[in-house]
């Protein structure tokens, strides 16, 4: 299992959006309940966001348009804390509700998936953020939920997990992904 | 207001020419939930990941209505004609 990089999230981190009515409520609540391991809010200072500098591969052809009516919320604020949440664990998985208690079926069938797999996985709740729900749709090109990450790389949502899994493509790519 | 089967399928024909289209509104009504089957040479040497994201970009304008798509198949020609073989031979009723 990969350790935690040093990054912290702070508050900061989401508020540059333009829309008052998207607040930046619990990034901090957010990081601090997924990732334990983080420093308290309290303990963070604006210097603390270092980010990774790598940028996720199979973003480049990203297309400039977003897939929703509003302008666009992935701030390069926002897309760097994407980048370090991405790379942070081997598996990452964007989804409605949480791993004991998934708030959408095809979110489940992707925990479910994982699960069978016996690997060690990130999941992030995303309804408890409009922003990252939002600007997670522009990062990663991709309309829905759940949202698939594995070593740092997009992996895709349900039909293509469920596929993967089916043809034992995710299972070899999960077990390559463990062995680095 | 929702977006129609037509709508789907006219942007999806317009965008990836494909030769076999199944678009299905699994939303019960209100039109925010589709499933859909492709075949397109445009998949030709792509990977899924990749061949769904043609499928979204297509659905762009779309997408902003619909809560739900399941991309069920997308095939390259040669893939869809496969299984279409191997599927004639299990189901005759």
């Amino acid at each position: 299992m990969a350790s935690l990089p040093s990054t912290t999230f702070t508050p900061a981190t989401f508020s540059s959006a333009k829309s008052p009515s998207l607040a930046p409520r619990t990034v901090a609540s957010l990081a601090a309940n997924k990732f334990s391991a983080y420093p308290s809010p309290s303990s963070l200072s604006p210097r603390a966001l270092t980010v990774v500098g790598n940028p996720v591969p199979g973003l480049r052809s990203r297309t400039s348009g977003t897939f929703r009516c509003f302008a666009s919320v992935l701030t390069p604020q926002l897309k760097s804390t994407l980048d370090t949440v991405v790379n942070s664990h081997k598996v990452v998985l964007f989804m409605k509700g949480t791993k004991d208690f998934p708030q959408c079926g095809f979110s489940n069938t992707v925990v479910q998936i994982l699960r069978s797999f016996n690997v060690p996985f990130e999941t992030i709740d995303i309804l408890e953020n409009e922003l990252l729900r939002q600007g997670l749709k522009e990062y990663s090109s991709w309309p829905t939920f759940p949202q698939l990450y594995i070593e740092g790389e997009f992996f895709g949502g349900c039909d293509i997990t469920v596929e993967a899994y089916k043809s034992g493509e995710l299972q070899e790519l999960l077990e390559k992904a463990m062995c680095t | 207001m929702g977006v129609t089967k037509e709508q789907v399928e006219s942007s999806l024909t317009s965008n990836l020419k494909p030769l076999h289209l199944e678009v299905t509104d699994i939303s019960g009504g209100c039109g925010a939930s589709f499933s859909v089957e492709i075949v397109s040479e445009q998949f030709e040497g792509k990977r899924l990941l990749e061949r769904h994201r043609l499928v979204n970009a297509a659905l762009q304008e779309e997408m902003k209505q619909i809560h739900a798509l399941s991309i069920k198949i997308a095939m390259t020609p040669e893939q869809w004609k496969q299984q279409q073989e191997s599927a004639e031979t299990k189901s005759e009723a």
